[in-house]
């Protein structure tokens, strides 16, 4: 009787597995991480090797699967900075400079072990396919391919929180499956319109050995914008959104 | 003791404004750094509160110590009639000040640019804005604005061809602010789905008249100016005129792309039709000539995995003189130079003086440049400084002019820069010619 329990729940729980869709799953996180057009406000935190930091406060919005802005309202230095993210396209306007110029997805605009790519991120699922998925018994382990070759991280294997549905922990690699960094959710807050979500995201990395970096999430909220807000020549005018 | 014309400060004012720069930048040097605490991870949301106004600018001081070349030709048009000590000290302070007002639709915005020099010349002062305008931005489609304001066309990072309504950029220094001209005009946005991701059309009207706009070209004219900007195929591809009278009518395009994650690749064409070039041969003879001038610019931009960046352009300047014309005025300057020498008589190092500004003396006067800066993020994990290296080239007369520096930002809004410069090159040459062989600067800079 036993055996034939114990062959039932196996039956069961391999039914359960092949039940779930890998894309959905993350399709899901991506929702549940934020509304798929949204406005927010972040802390960034570079914490040196000696425990010095530095911090900066940027307003971001975004809309779609591939529209990203965003302007640094602290420190005074960074001020009036604002970055764009039109899908593969990133651009940094400096007031004093005056003129958009054009970023690469591995480089930072505040320094760091968080790039651009990491600070003007898309979804999920619109950079990458899944392509293996584990299930733990208190989370999902998803082993995500970049779909193009201009992804800034070409695998990501991600541990998914079975209830909340969103990330615990990623891992960013190339090709070849070196780590390049790893990325900590932490502090699950509930920020109104149903988003219970990390509000803490850290991040090491074995290239920047002793450097951390911290983003905090606050006031995310869901908002309609104009597609002519993510454009070059608006992104002196961002600021005016908030 | 000189006083420009026309300057914001008295000589007492002038004291007060040193005595509050050097202050705030004693109180900003001596600033400890953040407290140690690391896990602290609060964000009080009231930083994100914003208010209907804002105040913010820096503060500047930068001593210079320049090595004088006193054989060079631009030494002999600046210092011919004066004995200045080598080497020879100035020191620059600046405060910018800028200001906005928001509401609803509109915008007030003010940049002003203080500046308080002490020179061979003695101490001199000025204040003047920048910036200045109003704007209204009925939709996200549409911002339309009037006043003192900077266009800043162009895709290159030292130099800028197609900049018609700018001032243009110290190859030296291509990050500073530049002062805007009087203009009104719009900005209209269009997004869309497909190949052509997004649409702006930006067109100026520029009045030179009545005092406005002065330095601008020929008075009494209304220019026009307009730039059309295409998101195309990831390909950012801007096409633009300037047409009036003040200067002569030019227009061009430019393009900047990003080739792979690492690696951005940019481009500026520009023709002016009619370009009037000044011209004095080696006997003193001063003529005019019109140019159909093409001027144009290559360049990339590359991050290596060790974060290292590289700038490298090539800038072709077609209103520059050629080796022979740049070669033909050093010459008219040492016979004028020695005519003073000799008989006193200062006319024709004046009119060589005079030919030196906005034309032979302006930076990179001639026709093909190399521009490569190589800077490293914290080598040897030495936080917080960048060392860069950077290298202009004449490649007419294969002078040229390297700058190693180092920039420390390890003080929240305070950067500390120190800069060397040397200058190479044969006599007749363009580096070889200027009044100083080497300068060493340091720039403190204070945001609030």
């Amino acid at each position: 009787m036993l055996k034939i329990l114990l062959v039932l729940v196996s039956f069961g729980c391999a039914a359960s597995a092949y039940a779930i869709d890998g894309g959905e799953l993350l399709e899901k996180v991506d929702r549940h991480l934020a509304p798929a057009s949204y406005e927010l406000y972040r802390k960034l935190i570079n914490i040196e090797p000696n425990g010095s930091k530095k911090e900066y406060v940027l307003f971001t919005v975004k809309k779609g699967k591939d529209m990203v802005a965003g302007v640094f309202l602290s420190p005074a230095s960074e001020k009036g900075r604002s970055t764009l993210r039109l899908g593969d396209n990133m651009w940094l306007y400096i007031p004093n400079v005056g003129k958009p110029v054009r970023i690469t997805s591995l480089q930072s605009v505040i320094g760091g072990v968080f790039n651009n790519a990491d600070i003007l991120a898309l979804d999920y699922s619109d950079e990458y396919d899944v392509a293996g998925l584990e299930e733990l018994e208190k989370e999902y382990v998803l082993d995500l391919k970049a779909k193009t070759k201009t992804v800034a991280y070409d695998r990501l294997k991600m541990w998914v929180d079975r209830e909340k549905v969103v990330p615990t922990r990623i891992e960013c690699k190339t090709e070849a499956g070196m780590l390049i960094k790893t990325l900590y959710f932490k502090d699950t807050q509930d920020f109104g319109g149903g988003f219970v979500r990390p509000a803490v995201i850290e991040t090491d990395s074995p290239l920047y050995k002793g450097y951390k970096s911290v983003m905090i999430f606050a006031k995310l909220k869901a908002r309609e914008l104009a597609d002519e807000v993510f454009t070059l020549t608006y992104m002196p005018n961002i600021e005016s959104l908030r | 003791m000189q006083q420009i014309p026309g300057v914001w400060f008295s000589t007492e004012r002038s004291k007060w404004f040193l005595c509050a720069m050097g202050l705030l930048l004693f109180i900003a040097v001596m600033s400890p750094p953040a407290p140690d605490a690391a896990d602290d991870y609060a964000f009080d949301t009231s930083e994100t509160d914003k208010k209907p106004y804002s105040l913010g600018g820096y503060m500047e001081a930068k001593p210079t110590l320049f090595a004088l070349d006193r054989d060079a030709a631009l030494y002999k048009t600046r210092f011919y009639n004066r004995d200045v000590s080598n080497p020879l000290g100035e020191y620059d302070f600046t405060l910018q000040l800028d200001a906005g007002v928001e509401w609803s639709i509109f915008k007030a915005f003010t940049r002003v640019n203080n500046t308080l020099d002490y020179t061979y010349d003695g101490w001199s002062s000025d204040s003047k804005p920048y910036e200045a305008f109003l704007s209204a931005k009925p939709s996200p489609s549409l911002t339309a604005a009037a006043g003192k304001m900077t266009a800043k066309w162009g895709k290159g990072y030292a130099w800028n061809p197609v900049a018609f309504i700018d001032r243009p950029k110290d190859p030296d220094d291509p990050a500073l602010n530049l002062e805007g001209y009087y203009m009104a005009g719009f900005d209209f946005i269009r997004s869309f789905d497909g190949p052509l991701k997004t649409f702006s059309f930006s067109p100026f009207l520029l009045p030179v008249d009545h005092g406005l706009n002065h330095d601008f070209g020929e008075s009494g004219h209304v220019n026009v100016a307009a730039k059309a900007y295409f998101l195309l195929w990831d390909t950012d591809i801007d096409f633009m005129f300037l047409t009036g009278n003040s200067r002569p009518d030019r227009f061009g395009f430019d393009f900047s792309r990003n080739i792979t994650t690492n690696l951005e690749i940019h481009g500026e064409s520009a023709w002016i039709d009619d370009f009037r070039q000044n011209k004095i041969d080696a006997a003193g003879r001063v003529s005019e000539t019109e140019i159909d001038a093409w001027s144009g610019l290559i360049g990339l931009r590359y991050l290596s995995s060790i974060d290292t960046t590289y700038i490298l352009e090539y800038y072709h300047n077609g209103t520059g003189y050629s080796e022979s014309e740049a070669k033909d005025f050093y010459t008219y300057v040492n016979r004028a130079d020695d005519i003073y020498v000799n008989t006193g008589n200062a006319g024709p190092i004046e009119k060589a003086a005079n030919l030196t500004q906005g034309a032979y003396g302006r930076p990179n006067p001639m026709r093909d440049y190399l521009y490569l800066r190589i800077s490293q993020k914290e080598p040897f994990d030495i936080l917080y400084v960048t060392p860069a290296i950077t290298t202009i080239l004449n490649l007419d007369d294969r002078s040229l002019s390297l700058s190693p520096e180092l920039v420390y930002d390890g003080i929240t809004n305070l950067e500390l820069r120190l800069k060397g410069t040397v200058l190479v090159g044969d006599s007749f040459s363009e580096y070889g010619e200027k009044p100083n062989d080497a300068r060493l600067e340091l720039r403190v800079r204070y945001y609030f």
